[in-house]
């Protein structure tokens, strides 16, 4: 739609009357929750051919540290595995539950576009949500309470961003705590403070995108002995709570919340808990994206957090501008910044803001995991033309070698 | 009333990984979801 609509005079595409384009948001539900039903059944095939495994659909509620009612049915269990996840924060903005707002989980089931939406927040589910409507269609304000988009990344790799959500027409406001919400009429009303004055903006649709805590609503974990601390479920570093018997994983402990987190937690404790093992986790390198356009992908520490971590730093950074696939592609917008070790070259980070910049992140990945310099990074031989380049030019751009331009 | 080992609470991308993994170490699970597997 976006691409179609902006960008197919420029690839040669002739015959297309950008005005003319439309975008059917109930179609594309569909589609999206036909490749969503195709992995869920696949799930369900492995879980039957697991003859270990007996499956309840239900709320789970602890009545005693070894009991679980479910459905009213009850099940004993010896040890117990938390896998709950989060959900969006309670709301506290004074009238927004009465003039109503929808979650991430709503934003991917809307069955006609809003022709108006104001987000609030500017983390990763606001900047994802509001580049897809804004894409499909809808005028959109973002609100984010932070000085600055995705807060917790890189202070450029915000400023960029910020810039190609409102090259693409989203009305971004950052320090701009919202106050309260109110009805006026049809529409919804979202009142924030901008710059010192109150700011009034309608819309016909508000998404929270504010912040996810641990979802342990009536789950009884006090009668586990399970402690929950500013809305996170407390572990030890064998993913083990307060409570002996019982682990819990994933976003419900805090920390980073990304799927191929918990995806790495869950075994672990599986292995802590069945076996008896002490194995601890390790989040020394964890890498993030944000499924923006360009995207944003990180591990490690920022230049900054490396720096006040009282660490000496070089870092090495390349403009996507200066790298021939991208200039292929049309998506030149971005960079590759790798923050190393000054002394002795280990990475300590990298950040990526750019086309594939989710897929390109994991070289860097690969060499932290190691405790490893950029040097391999920079002296392997890389494929051209590919965005991969940029991540090699970063890394030949921290000094140790000299930077040689070539193929550009 | 039914006796296990280990009880996943949760069939997100967590839970799942977590209930294959103590099975195959032999243990007798009880997978938990209140809404749909896959999280979200």
């Amino acid at each position: 739609m976006h691409l179609v609509q902006r960008r197919a005079h420029e690839f040669g595409v002739r015959g297309v009357n950008p005005d003319a384009v439309t975008f059917d948001l109930a179609a594309a539900v569909v589609r999206k929750d036909a490749i969503v039903k195709g992995i869920i059944s696949g799930i369900y095939s492995a879980l039957k051919k697991n003859k270990n495994i007996a499956f309840f659909t239900g709320h789970a509620e602890f009545i005693s540290p070894v009991d679980i009612r479910v459905n009213g049915k009850r099940l004993t269990t010896e040890k117990t595995l938390l896998a709950v996840g989060a959900r969006t924060a309670t709301v506290d903005i004074p009238g927004l539950a009465e003039v109503g707002f929808i979650t991430n989980y709503e934003a991917l089931t809307l069955e006609y576009l809003p022709a108006s939406m104001i987000i609030i927040g500017a983390g990763y589910v606001g900047v994802e949500f509001a580049q897809m409507y804004a894409r499909f269609g809808t005028k959109v304000v973002m609100l984010g309470r932070a000085p600055r988009v995705m807060p917790h990344e890189d202070e450029e790799v915000s400023a960029v961003l910020a810039d190609v959500l409102w090259a693409e027409g989203i009305d971004l406001y950052i320090s701009a705590p919202v106050l309260r919400a109110e009805r006026e009429g049809e529409g919804k009303v979202v009142v924030a403070q901008i710059g010192g004055e109150e700011r009034r903006f309608k819309a016909e649709v508000i998404l929270f995108a504010g912040g996810r805590i641990a979802r342990v609503d009536e789950l009884g974990l006090a009668q586990a002995g399970v402690e929950v601390e500013r809305h996170m479920i407390q572990v030890n570093s064998e993913l083990r709570t307060t409570a002996s018997n019982v682990w819990s994983i994933g976003d419900a402990n805090g920390g980073a919340m990304f799927t191929h987190r918990a995806t790495y937690d869950g075994p672990l404790a599986a292995l802590n808990a069945v076996r008896g093992l002490k194995k601890k986790v390790d989040y020394r390198v964890v890498p993030r994206a944000v499924f923006s356009e360009p995207a944003v992908a990180s591990v490690g520490l920022t230049e900054r957090q490396a720096r006040e971590a009282g660490h000496e730093v070089k870092v090495g950074k390349h403009l996507f501008a200066h790298t021939g696939r991208a200039k292929a592609i049309g998506q030149t917008e971005g960079f590759v910044k790798i923050v190393a070790d000054a002394k002795s070259g280990e990475i300590f980070g990298a950040h990526i803001l750019g086309a594939h910049a989710d897929i390109l992140i994991h070289q860097v990945v690969t060499a932290m995991y190691n405790h490893g310099t950029a040097e391999p990074i920079a002296k392997s031989i890389h494929i051209h033309p590919t965005l991969s380049e940029a991540v090699k030019s970063a890394a030949k751009a921290i000094g140790a070698a000299p930077v040689i331009q070539t193929g550009e | 009333m039914e006796k296990f080992d280990i009880a996943v609470i949760g069939g997100g991308q967590g839970g799942l990984p977590a209930a294959h993994m103590a099975a195959n170490l032999g243990a007798k699970v009880a997978l938990i979801e209140m809404r749909e597997v896959g999280g979200t």
